[in-house]
């Protein structure tokens, strides 16, 4: 039922979306269904800590405690993206830049593809999961587009068909996941092969070679939707010419979703294969990740692009986290992706703000900004310092977990290349973040007035503090969540 | 004869997919290239009927009649209305000549042949021994979508990868779930109509939309 | 009537294939030029016309230009009996040739590979800009061709497990059910391109023309006249006939003798002629309905022809 709770608060308001001419008030429509999102997920996180979990649907829908924990982060970014819908479209309209009936299509496509998210998690079935991140690509397409630009046109086209190239790959490797759990020797029924707790049960019984293959496929193409090298060269482009609260939310939680399709992907092979190939695997397209995010970042002009090559960054890392395997890494990993989450689309509307206020997104052409607007600059300032990992941001802890929990696998070598790689990419930003930011003021402070922007990107900021120093009331329900896929 | 009468069926389908294949990597004109498109699709649909009048299984017969429609009919037909506003409808400048492209489609037919052996061996069957030729067709698409300048042309590539997938998940395990059947078919037609009107905007608003120029967006 | 020796049997049946052949050839090209007047219109030329032609060039003079060695006088020579040699031992009205077991498709192959390259030789030896043109065009086709036609039947000795062309024909006609495979199919249509691409017809080369732009056969015969050319103009029409009557045997070869009685050879010929007949027919009318093909396409069109052998040999592998 709470599943299904889930579902319904994005479909009513898309629903809405669809049937009313725009009117501000779908806009907060749509932020209200966002926080019955996170409500709803809390109370799966509950009923799941009592050990079993919720069905729905006949099955066809599960929630578990990893499923419980993805419904949070949606619902906690998705929160976050859609406060700034009202104010956002209201100006765009207001300067004609968009008309009411494209604001109501970009609050129905908002909708819908966090519908998409969330079925994605709540999937019992890999084939299920499979269609719906792919109906999130289709979903998310128009609003790459929004704006209406050639570069916009040309970032939603590039959008488009890579990830369908690669959700292709992704079907490849499921259908050949299928075709080892059919042949596996072990008598199930057909329709249950791809249900994931069938899957999980017959594992040890999977013929190797296939689900080598099924897994490399499965790495490839879900990797595309996740940005993992080397298949990122959409995220750059698309997450720059969306509109900042979609980059928020792709960037946020998009990239996440995918990333958990690949965990459930690889508990599987890791019951099949043992961890050594599946762990080769995730280490190659991590520390990929890592070295070209690091290599693009040194001479990145663009702000949006600056943010999507960390999230590439940031990808690499939880990919090496899942490498580890333990229920340590698992644990830090779930936790990264929250903070990651929160982090991330602050930083994207804010500099969504920024490049309205100042009309530009190179970095060349903005400074001062703490000076010139303190609390835009104070914003941004702040999630660059918690995106680069620093303490009591949450991703310090969540990154320094991921190192030892590597290290506790013998990786140590992946830890020394992976530090690496971070200093490159911290110098980088902090010299980015240092021109942005720092200088001073050749007019008076443009104070910001909107008190829609200000209170939710703090509140962000303030949460992912809280959990980088408070364990409770994550910590069991990390726990739990890790135990599943560990 | 039932037997050899069904894998003989088999056998000419999944080859006329790979032909339709190559034969959109030969041929400049982009009607002949949709045209083949709907060929393919009716291919495959008979792949997945016969298989299905073999097994007496109701949802394979079904999916056979969704790829019918969606595949042999839809996706032509609004492949069609793209280039309708396109009045360039040759494909003037690929990025590798025809003559090699079909030297390069016959290697990757090779190689896809050597490197799926080992599938097939975990199930031999009359259905499964096919698979290297949906691979193959996933290969050439892949190869078309890397070396083609227009727009139209990648999206037939992408097509085709789509097609090769699902001969090769119909050989393999004849169909998975229905309902993971129907969304993929849902989705390849969102796609294709997905892509149709990202060229109609963007034609009407910039004029062209040639992916070759396409620079804009880079490092 | 049987012939009781096999070897008598080969002999008679070789010697029937040559004549066969060699009145065949010109009587193809002629009623390919008939189709081709009908269906433009016209009454055209009787069918028997071109061995008239070939009547009237025998009792010629030939004449030898000045500078040209003895390349220019042998090519004839070379490509009437290399073509004599390959129809020798064809499987075309039997399966049971003289020298059977030489009969293999690599054989036949270089056999009227030899032809075309002496004629392209002597294009050469004339010292004429035509001739140099034409020799360099009709390598090129032949060096694009050729990779496609071994190919090809290399698919179809796949499926016969064997290479010897009468054991292919005669497998066949054990096994009926082969005609329908993808296999033959995409052979046959590899083989329809090569074929088309090596007796110079539409949409290729066209054998009417004497423009320098469209010239390719025709440019390398230009210095010849009277016997000479009556004997290259023989050797063209007998590549032509023993191509068109391999590409039926392979393909369908009921109707070839595969005993040993006189009469089966007599009804083995009149097979023959109805089969090549139809397909004259078939290529005269493709012939009508393209026009020729800028030369920079004809890669394209070869090349087309070779993946489609390619093809057929993989799924000969597959299909195993």
């Amino acid at each position: 039922m709470l599943c299904v709770l889930a579902l319904a608060f994005p479909l009513v308001a898309g629903v809405i979306a669809l049937a009313m001419p725009w009117r501000a008030w779908i806009g907060w429509v749509s932020a209200l269904s966002a926080a019955g999102v996170l409500g709803v997920g809390i109370a799966l996180c509950v009923e799941a800590s009592s050990g079993t979990a919720t069905t729905a649907l006949h099955g066809g829908l599960r929630a578990d405690s990893l499923s419980s924990f993805m419904v949070v982060v949606i619902g906690c970014v998705s929160l976050l993206a859609t406060l700034q819908t009202p104010r956002v479209m209201g100006r765009e309209i207001a300067e004609r830049a968009t008309t009411p009936r494209h604001a109501s299509l970009y609050v129905l496509l908002m909708q819908a593809f966090i519908t998409c998210m969330l079925a994605a998690v709540l999937a019992a079935n890999l084939g299920v999961l499979w269609v719906a991140v792919e109906a999130t690509t289709i979903a998310t397409t128009f609003l790459v587009s929004h704006n209406r630009t050639k570069k916009a046109f040309e970032a939603s086209w590039k959008y488009v068909v890579l990830c369908s190239v690669g959700i292709a790959l992704a079907f490849f490797g499921t259908v050949l996941m299928y075709f080892a759990a059919l042949h596996s020797g072990v008598g199930a029924p057909h329709s249950a092969s791809l249900n994931w707790t069938a899957l999980m049960a017959m594992a040890p019984h999977l013929n190797h070679g296939v689900m080598r293959l099924a897994l490399a496929l499965l790495v490839l193409g879900y990797g595309t939707k996740v940005g993992l090298a080397p298949t990122h060269s959409w995220l750059a482009d698309a997450h720059s010419q969306a509109p900042a609260p979609v980059s928020a939310l792709m960037s946020g939680v998009l990239l996440t979703v995918a990333f958990y399709a690949l965990l459930r992907c690889k508990a599987i092979a890791d019951a099949a294969l043992g961890p050594a190939f599946p762990r080769a695997l995730f280490l190659v397209v991590g520390l990929l990740s890592l070295l070209v995010a690091a290599a693009l970042l040194i001479a990145q002009r663009d702000l949006k692009r600056m943010l999507a090559y960390s999230s590439v960054e940031h990808m690499g890392l939880l990919a090496l986290g899942a490498a580890a395997g333990s229920s340590l890494a698992i644990s830090a990993v779930l936790l990264h992706m929250l903070g990651h989450g929160l982090t991330k689309s602050t930083l994207f509307i804010s500099s969504g703000e920024i490049a309205h206020a100042e009309g530009t997104t190179e970095m060349a052409k903005v400074t001062a900004l703490l000076a010139r607007r303190p609390v835009l600059g104070g914003i941004f300032g702040c999630g660059l310092v918690a995106l680069l990992g620093l303490p009591p941001f949450s991703l310090f802890i969540s990154e320094f977990a991921m190192a030892r929990a590597e290290v506790d696998a013998g990786l140590w070598w992946v830890v020394a290349l992976s530090l690496l790689c971070l200093s490159v990419i911290f110098v980088s930003i902090t010299n980015h973040a240092r021109h942005l930011l720092l200088g001073a003021a050749s007019s008076r402070p443009m104070v910001l007035n909107a008190r829609s922007v200000a209170v939710p990107l703090v509140s962000a900021l303030v949460v992912c503090a809280f959990i980088g120093v408070v364990s409770w009331p994550l910590l069991t329900l990390l726990h739990a969540a890790a135990h599943v896929v560990a | 004869m039932n037997g050899s009468f069904y894998v003989g069926a088999l056998e000419l389908a999944a080859g006329a997919v790979l032909v339709c294949a190559v034969i959109t990597l030969w041929r400049r004109q982009i009607r002949t290239i949709v045209t083949m498109l709907r060929l393919q699709g009716v291919a495959l649909a008979v792949v997945a009927g016969v298989l299905a009048w073999h097994e007496h299984d109701l949802g394979l017969a079904f999916t056979a009649l969704l790829v019918l429609a969606v595949k042999g009919g839809l996706v032509p037909w609004l492949l069609r209305r793209v280039v309708r506003h396109d009045p360039r409808s040759r494909e003037t400048a690929p990025l590798m000549n025809v003559p090699s492209s079909l030297v390069a489609a016959a290697i990757l037919i090779v190689v896809s042949y050597i490197v799926t052996s080992k599938l097939t061996d975990l199930a031999p069957s009359g259905a499964t021994r096919l698979v290297p030729i949906g691979v193959a067709t996933v290969l050439v698409g892949y190869f078309m979508l890397v070396t083609r300048r227009r727009a139209v042309s990648q999206i037939v590539g992408l097509l085709l990868v789509d097609n090769g997938i699902a001969l090769v998940t119909f050989l393999l395990t004849s169909g998975v779930p229905l309902i993971v059947e129907l969304g993929s078919t849902l989705d390849v037609l969102l796609v294709v109509v997905v892509l149709q009107v990202l060229v109609v905007n963007a034609n009407a608003q910039h004029g062209s939309f040639e992916s070759d120029e396409m620079r804009e967006l880079r490092d | 009537m049987n012939i009781n020796s096999p070897l008598a049997y080969a002999i008679v049946a070789s010697l029937l294939q040559v004549v066969v052949i060699a009145l065949g050839g010109p009587l193809l090209l002629g009623l390919m030029a008939k189709v081709r007047a009908r269906a433009e219109e016209r009454v055209g030329a009787p069918i028997h016309q071109p061995l008239r032609d070939l009547r009237k060039l025998f009792t010629k003079e030939s004449l030898r230009a000045r500078h040209s060695s003895a390349v220019l006088a042998i090519a004839p020579l070379v490509i009437l009996g290399s073509t004599t040699l390959a129809v020798v031992i064809s499987p075309l009205v039997t399966t049971h040739p003289l020298l059977r077991s030489s009969s293999d498709l690599f054989v036949i192959v270089y056999l009227l590979l030899t032809g075309s390259i002496a004629v392209a030789l002597a294009g050469l030896d004339a010292g004429t800009a035509f001739g140099g043109m034409g020799s360099s065009r009709a390598i090129t086709i032949g060096a694009l061709a050729e990779p496609a036609l071994l190919v090809a039947v290399i698919a179809l000795s796949i499926q016969a497990h064997t290479s010897n062309l009468p054991a292919i024909v005669a497998a066949t006609i054990a096994h009926p059910v082969w005609a329908a495979t993808p296999l033959r199919l995409l052979a046959l249509a590899a083989l329809v391109i090569v074929v088309i691409a090596e007796t110079g017809r539409l949409p290729v080369d066209n054998p009417h023309s004497h423009l320098e732009l469209t010239m390719i056969h025709e440019a390398m015969i230009l210095e010849y006249a009277g016997s000479d050319l009556a004997l290259v103009t023989l050797g063209a029409a007998m590549r032509l006939g023993v191509l068109c009557a391999l590409l039926v045997n392979l393909f369908v070869p009921w109707g070839v003798a595969t005993g040993s009685s006189l009469l089966g050879l007599l009804v083995a010929v009149l097979f023959l002629a109805l089969k090549t007949s139809v397909l004259a027919v078939a290529v005269a009318l493709i012939e009508v309905h393209s026009a020729k093909l800028r030369l920079f396409r004809v890669p394209e069109l070869l090349a087309g022809g070779f993946v489609l052998a390619v093809l057929a040999v993989v799924t000969g592998l597959v299909t195993r």
